[in-house]
């Protein structure tokens, strides 16, 4: 358990609260103790609002994606299609989401000038370098933290991520581990969440209801943040060993699962929609390997038709239940690719002029912002990096981009100091 | 043959990725096409500037066929275009496949051309008219078995023209009997599809072309081996013969010595040496000595060759591709 800054206030901004017990409790945060605005963040909790990022892994090119080129000698062999917003046209592998363009912004301008898979997924998914003395947390756990209910029984954060390359990336730095993910690696069912085999579940049941009895006895008479904390963290627990039965896509009606397809990916996507109706806040779901450096072209010929239906699919059945306008869809990569195309006929990695999109909470659909040139080389309007991604991530779902943490006694604003989120992305 | 004796006598630098190369006849002339869209027509020994370049398609040109004074173009937009070589005009397009055309191959007594596309359709044309004589369809299915799209690769004619055959992404091959569309024999190429079910899930390889030996027994089929990181074309080239008859695979080359896909396949008229062209992050020419059943000589290439063309009983081999076009000249 870490400690309680010794110069704490007293006022309510200071106060330690259950959920940062809780979080001390369950992970730890090395050296450093945590206070922050929740009162602000409790309306904002309320909400119920969610995030589902659709993490490209190993750069998604975003000439055959978002920012096609036709016609460039850099633009590669497919043609642009027109979009639901007249002039915006994005790449024809993408047909369906074209169509249904009206809750999308596309952004094409992020300059995050890092090529480099490892610390470039590190930067994308925390939106900044780690120091060396500390660890950010990344989108996944600041999320967790912002959007999850205290008294929640579903996870806060669930990274589906089964293919092997390129892990290892997420994590949640100086919040601990009680923010951190919940991976799933090996299947989409949750590993070591289930009662021993030994254990009948009429023994199960009742050994909870004699620990529920016996802690409701200590606690008569007796008020206390801790036993509160305590018998949260049991509720909890037993919540997430419940809650097993959001994974099984078998669950779901054959018509919804064969609207998605029969993809891995898209079995995964389908489960995040559930996880994200049931409460969890944060859901990414790993998509890898867009690492084309060979075949460039045939690789995006298979992964992105893939994702135009998943993508697609998703959001009309977010929107269908109501739940788009409380829900945020990112698409992102940690880079895009080459506007060069290489002797294999592949694109290598390249992060000067790239693209990714956000679809429904917050966001200004049916528009694009930013610009890279004819060719593809570079931004030539509106360009971001990954503070300001972030920056209009939080300030989409309602959250302040320069809302403070602290570590010890210094502050640490969720995005960079004096980052802006972008306005023109924004509804 | 003496394949040991190949020197570069033509090395011209180009803007453009070439796909695909026709050769006037008893000259030092060829179309050539590719990655902007466009035809061009040059002569390899005036390299300075191209004799004729014209716009063709609205997507990467894969195809070229030229017949007397016909010069028929299919491209990555699904179209066939027919054009007047010598003027460069234009007199038809056809919208001949719902998805990229891969290639296109002349038969023997230029009558007619066969085009596969990744529709999954192997078509047959009149070469004069543009009429679709022929089409052979549901062998090739659309999916991989992992649900992706599949593609239609390759294609060849044999020496009689009688049987054409295609090759798909996952290495189904087929053979057909061209003028009544009858699938008469199919085969089996997986070791040159990799798909990568944990580390990357998705796909590369394929088969990318086909040769029938002059004597029509041996079907051979170029393409790449197993590969590890699907990142990269970092498996060697390999070519797998059949006896098409018995559907059985009578011998394996790999190219030890180079990387990548084999995208031209030819057999020297006498029947015992096959030549494979192709590349990755460099190009190569393999001799394979079918008598001696084994790669008899490989020559590094300054591209990764995509097409090649080749006359006098391949003594003068000319191979287009990346950004390049190569003139091997026998000794």
């Amino acid at each position: 358990m870490s400690k309680i800054r010794k110069n704490y206030c007293g006022s309510s901004e200071h106060e330690v609260s259950r959920r940062q017990f809780l979080g001390s409790a369950a992970g730890g945060i090395a050296g450093a103790s945590l206070l922050a605005q929740e009162s602000l963040s409790a309306e904002l909790k309320k909400q119920g609002k969610s995030v589902i990022l659709l993490w490209l892994a190993g750069g998604a090119s975003q000439f055959e994606t978002f920012d096609p080129k036709p016609g460039a000698v850099t633009g590669g062999p497919f043609q642009s299609i027109q979009t639901s917003t007249p002039g915006v046209r994005i790449s024809e592998l993408m047909p369906k989401m074209a169509a249904r363009f009206k809750d999308t912004c596309v952004i094409r301008s992020l300059n995050t000038r890092n090529g480099d898979h490892g610390s470039a997924s590190q930067l994308m998914m925390r939106g900044r370098k780690d120091e060396a003395s500390l660890k950010y947390p990344d989108m996944g756990a600041v999320l967790a933290r912002e959007l999850g209910k205290p008294e929640s029984q579903v996870p806060d954060y669930v990274s589906f991520y089964l293919q092997t390359e390129g892990r290892n990336f997420s994590g949640s730095g100086f919040l601990g581990a009680r923010f951190g993910p919940m991976e799933l690696s090996k299947s989409v069912m949750p590993e070591n969440i289930n009662k021993p085999d030994h254990i009948s579940e009429i023994d199960f049941h009742d050994r909870m209801a004699l620990r529920n009895l016996w802690s409701k006895n200590f606690e008569q008479g007796r008020v206390s943040g801790t036993l509160a904390s305590h018998q949260q963290a049991y509720l909890r627990v037993n919540g997430i060993m419940d809650s097993q039965k959001l994974f099984d896509v078998t669950k779901e009606p054959q018509k919804i699962r064969n609207q998605y397809g029969p993809t891995q990916f898209a079995e995964q996507v389908l489960i995040a929609r559930r996880l994200a109706e049931s409460g969890v806040p944060f859901v990414r779901v790993g998509r890898a390997w867009w690492d084309s450096h060979g075949q460039n072209f045939e690789t995006h010929q298979e992964l992105v038709p893939e994702l135009d239906h998943v993508m697609a699919t998703l959001l009309t059945d977010l929107e269908d239940r109501g739940m788009l306008k409380n829900t945020l869809v990112v698409t992102l990569s940690e880079f895009g690719r080459t506007p060069g195309i290489n002797s294999s006929l592949g694109r290598d990695h390249f992060a000067n002029a790239w693209s990714c999109s956000l679809s429904g909470c917050g966001i200004k659909g049916g528009s694009v912002f930013g610009k890279t040139d004819e060719r593809g080389d570079k931004v030539v309007e509106g360009e971001i990096g990954a503070a300001r991604l972030f920056a209009t991530i939080y300030k989409a779902l309602g959250i302040n981009p320069q809302k403070n943490y602290y570590v010890g006694s210094r502050p640490v604003p969720l995005t960079d100091p004096g980052t802006e989120p972008v306005k023109e992305v924004l509804a | 043959m003496n394949y040991t004796s190949y020197k570069v006598d033509k090395n011209l630098n180009r803007q453009d990725i070439l796909f695909t190369v026709a050769r006037v006849p008893n000259s030092s002339k060829a179309y050539v096409a590719g990655s902007d869209f466009k035809i061009h027509e040059i002569d390899f020994d005036n390299p300075k500037p191209d004799l004729r370049s014209f716009p063709a398609h609205s997507s990467y040109v894969t195809a070229l066929i030229l017949k007397d004074d016909t010069l028929i173009s299919g491209a990555y937009d699904g179209k066939l275009s027919w054009w007047k070589a010598s003027t460069g005009e234009k007199i038809k397009t056809l919208d001949a496949h719902k998805k990229w055309i891969r290639q296109a191959a002349l038969s023997p007594d230029g009558k007619l051309f066969a085009s596969v596309a990744d529709d999954m359709a192997l078509r047959i044309w009149d070469i004069k008219d543009g009429k679709m004589v022929r089409e052979m369809t549901g062998e090739h299915k659309p999916l991989t078995p992992n649900d992706f799209q599949s593609m239609l690769y390759a294609c060849a004619f044999n020496k009689d023209g009688k049987l054409v055959a295609s090759a798909d992404k996952t290495g189904h091959i087929v053979v057909w009997e061209t003028h009544t569309g009858k699938k008469i024999a199919t085969m089996e190429a997986p070791i040159m599809y990799t798909w990568d079910p944990s580390a990357r899930r998705h796909s590369i390889g394929g088969p990318r072309s086909l040769a029938f030996s002059p004597d029509s027994k041996l079907l051979a089929v170029g393409g790449t081996g197993t590969i590890g990181n699907i990142d990269h074309l970092e498996a060697n080239g390999r070519i797998e013969v059949f006896n098409w008859e018995k559907s059985e695979r009578v011998h394996e080359f790999v190219t030890d010595k180079s990387k990548g896909l084999v995208e031209h396949l030819e057999f020297h008229p006498d029947g015992n040496i096959l030549l494979g062209a192709g590349g990755a992050g460099e190009g190569f020419l393999a001799f394979i000595d079918l008598k001696e059943k084994k790669v008899a000589h490989q020559e590094k290439a300054a591209m990764n060759i995509h097409a090649l063309a080749s006359t006098d009983g391949m003594k003068s081999l000319l191979a287009v591709g990346h950004h390049r076009v190569l003139h091997f000249k026998m000794a």
